[in-house]
């Protein structure tokens, strides 16, 4: 049970990072592969780490510690560089008075 | 080989994914994103590594990869930025 178990976690957490790693390859806009890509890596990742969390109980507070840390900082840092990415191109708003710049 | 190792195999098949961008002269923002990737990328496959080889030391490096590494990244973000806006 425990193997079917992890080794789900383990097929799903890999999924997730082929999924969603590629799109980098691509030509799309930096937003749609940042987006992509944090899904692939904190989900990817959480469900590879819930797979080794079946695996091996007794080391249960550094793979918690390991998920927590994952999911508030690729959240976070997917924040601040889809900001940064996003702050310097120039958006003109279009108001009934004209462009707003 | 065990369902571990096939699965860090795929992880590292995976890990090099990412790297392709950092190799090319594209946006900056675009090498934080694929490096960000790398980082996270490495640190689970420490962890799995640690896991095949009961070796909790290597662990602990992944989990401290995790949680300082991604901070240092922010760091360097707003400090990119900073230096675009004041043309630096």
């Amino acid at each position: 049970m425990v193997e079917v178990v992890s080794g789900i976690g383990l097929g799903v957490g890999l999924w997730f990072w082929f999924w969603g790693t590629p799109v980098l390859l691509t030509r799309h806009s930096i937003l749609f592969k940042l987006h992509h890509l944090s899904v692939a890596d904190t989900l990817g990742s959480m469900a590879i780490m819930a797979g080794l969390l079946v695996r091996r109980p007794r080391e249960w507070p550094l793979l918690v510690l390991a998920v927590l840390s994952l999911v508030m900082w690729n959240t976070v840092l997917g924040y601040v560089l889809a900001y940064c990415a996003s702050a310097r191109q120039p958006v003109s708003v279009e108001t009934p008075d004209g462009p707003n710049h | 080989m065990t369902l571990l190792q096939g699965v860090l195999w795929g992880m590292i098949a995976a890990f090099w994914l990412p790297l392709y961008p950092t190799l090319r002269r594209g946006d900056i923002w675009e090498v934080m994103l694929a490096l960000s990737s790398v980082a996270t990328k490495s640190s689970l496959i420490l962890l799995m590594v640690s896991v095949i080889r009961d070796d909790w030391m290597m662990g602990l490096v992944g989990v401290i990869t995790l949680s300082v590494g991604n901070a240092g990244f922010m760091l360097l973000a707003h400090l990119l930025r900073r230096l675009g806006q004041t043309g630096g």
